[in-house]
């Protein structure tokens, strides 16, 4: 009985992420336009734009995967810009500096969520 | 704790395998298994608050641009050609009310047209030229139509465009014959290579090359056998050798040119451009273009390479073939196609640093056609307005999601992109994809004189498949969008 439960809640924990995976966070598609909060997350989209938007066009899937719907947590995602991942390249300090990654990472957070 | 440190471990790996491009297959917007009729829908568009959208006038086969005459009335050309080697008539139809149109003019067998614009109580069209050459016409009202310029070097993958007028020239874009200066076995499956067989590309300016060659299938030799080598800005299966000078000429490929607005010589504004598809002036009168960036096609194949926003500067080189948005993509994991060899120079010596681009838009997202907000009542004034006709996949290259299919703005000081008319749905797409009847392939976008309303040629359903492009006719729709309440 105690399994029964346990196995039910697991499935519904991954029903719900695989259900959030799915949806599609991109503006206008949720009724509203997104707008920089603050300097960093401002300064984190140009950046966005100048380095990750060709691949990934407004967060969502492209010659890359979508980030906006990725349940991987933001050091990952850091990770895989440092390190590269398969097709995609690697960006050194030179690229993108520690603090102009950081505010890529506020920016899709900000984007993911508003 | 051992099961969380197998975690650890596990999510990371699945997701970079979920994510793997190379063992992913192509989700390009055009591929669907079959073709739907064509409908249509406003409700399934979304627009940021306080917009609306209406379908002006359906039915229309291939439209690429809108236009306005000095009495504000709408104009729409019909390209009379389209990828996948639809030949048609192209056509200069006045949009009536009520969604009729009255056909003004029409053109020889040598689309597309690709773009119009209104000066002075005349129309002045690029007429793409993929049988003839490209030519710019000046259409009078009562349809009889002037050449002013012929026999651009357009016979090939991309065409001749724009025009927009300044200061007395008419200023028109040039593109590439090839994707990145090498002719190859992709020539022919556009069908161009069959008819021209010594076609390529033209440099504006002497250049000099590193001497590489590429060897292909001899797709021109009798059935199809042996092998072909084949060099830069040179016809196919003609080598280069290195420190070869290629003289350049005007018209060249891959450029901006002007002439006078009642013709003559065209003059170079700037090249090194792989197709200068939209031209538009802002405000302030600079001209912008936006540039199709590198497909991964071809002898030469490039990966990775955004479409291009730039202002144009006179007298420079962009980059093409060496550079993608101002960055050089030789020996640059970023522009290597997956499990093949880096990207070699082709020039020996570049012209010039290339400038950096106004806004990168996505890989293959075919961002084409635009114009910029000139009125504070429609919002975004300054902004520039885009029309992204949507991917080409697998023709083009593969992509894990459908790109483009939709307008976008562009602040051309920040260089951000932000959605502004997209299809609803779970995924992004044209929107026969998913059997709605929403934006199929936006191709331009071009206000009105007031600046109160937005009109968007939308080309069509586009069918592809990796031997073949399909076009479907009478599936072109204009769309207005207006501030809620204006």
């Amino acid at each position: 009985m105690k399994a029964n439960k346990i196995s039910i809640v697991i499935l519904v924990a991954a029903a719900i992420v695989l259900y959030s995976c799915a949806l599609r966070k991109s503006e206008p598609i949720v009724g509203k336009t997104f707008t920089a909060k603050n300097m960093q997350v401002q300064h984190g989209q140009e950046l966005y734009m100048k380095h990750c938007q060709k691949c990934h066009p407004g967060g969502e899937g492209g010659l890359g995967p979508a980030l906006n719907s990725t349940p991987a947590p933001g050091f990952l995602k850091k990770l895989q810009v440092r390190a590269g991942l398969g097709t995609m390249p690697s960006f050194n300090h030179q690229e993108i500096a520690k603090e102009d990654l950081k505010d890529i990472g506020k920016y899709l957070k900000a984007l993911k969520h508003f | 704790m051992k099961k969380w440190l197998s975690l650890f471990f596990i999510c990371p790996f699945l997701l970079a395998v979920t994510s793997c491009y190379r063992m992913r297959s192509s989700h390009g917007g055009g591929q669907i298994s079959s073709i739907s009729s064509r409908k249509i829908n406003t409700s399934d568009i979304a627009l940021p608050p306080g917009y609306k959208i209406e379908a002006v006038v359906s039915g229309l086969t291939f439209p690429t641009a809108v236009a306005f005459d000095d009495e504000q009335r709408a104009y729409v050309i019909e390209a009379g050609y389209s990828y996948g080697e639809v030949f048609g008539e192209p056509k200069l139809l006045r949009i009536e009310p009520g969604g009729t149109t009255t056909q003004i003019a029409k053109g020889a067998n040598n689309g597309p047209w690709t773009g119009i614009t209104f000066y002075k109580g005349a129309f002045y069209v690029a007429e793409g030229g993929e049988r003839e050459g490209g030519k710019i016409l000046r259409i009078n009202m009562d349809g009889s139509i002037k050449e002013l310029i012929a026999n651009l070097p357009s016979v090939g993958d991309h065409h001749t465009n724009g025009p927009v007028i300044k200061d007395g020239y008419i200023y028109f874009g040039q593109g590439t014959a090839t994707n990145s200066s090498v002719v190859g076995p992709d020539n022919k499956e556009f069908g161009w290579l069959m008819r021209k067989k010594d076609f390529h590309d033209i440099p504006c300016a002497d250049i000099v090359l590193n001497g590489i060659n590429f060897t292909s299938e001899n797709v021109l030799a009798e059935g199809s056998k042996g092998e072909a080598t084949t060099g830069a800005y040179s016809p196919f299966n003609q080598s280069t050798i290195p420190g070869e000078i290629k003289k350049g000429s005007i018209p060249c490929t891959g450029s901006i040119l002007r002439i006078p607005i009642d013709g003559g010589a065209p003059e170079l504004v700037a090249w090194g451009f792989r197709n200068p598809f939209g031209l538009a002036l802002n405000e302030q009168g600079r001209l912008y273009i936006t540039e199709n960036g590198y497909d991964d096609r071809g002898s030469r194949p490039v990966w990775g390479a955004g479409d291009v926003l730039w202002e144009v500067r006179p007298g420079l080189w962009y980059g093409w073939p060496d550079y993608s948005a101002g960055k050089s993509i030789i020996d640059d994991e970023e522009f290597k196609v997956p499990g093949k060899d880096p990207v070699k120079a082709i020039l020996q010596i570049q012209p010039n640093k290339p400038p950096k681009p106004t806004a990168i838009f996505g890989v293959h997202s075919s961002s084409n056609g635009f114009d910029f907000c000139t009125n504070a009542a429609f919002g975004y004034a300054g902004e520039a307005f885009v029309a992204q006709f949507g991917d080409m996949a697998p023709k083009a290259g593969k992509v894990l999601a459908p790109v483009g299919f939709k307008v976008v703005r562009v602040n051309i000081n920040s260089g951000v992109i932000q959605d502004f008319a997209v299809n609803k749905g779970r995924k992004n797409g044209p929107a026969t994809r998913f059997k709605r009847g929403g934006l199929e392939r936006p191709v331009s976008v071009k206000f009105d004189p007031s600046g109160k309303a937005m009109y968007i040629a939308d080309f069509g359903i586009m069918r592809l498949t990796k031997k073949s492009v399909q076009p479907q006719v009478k599936t072109g729709v204009i769309w207005k969008i207006t501030k809620e309440g204006s």
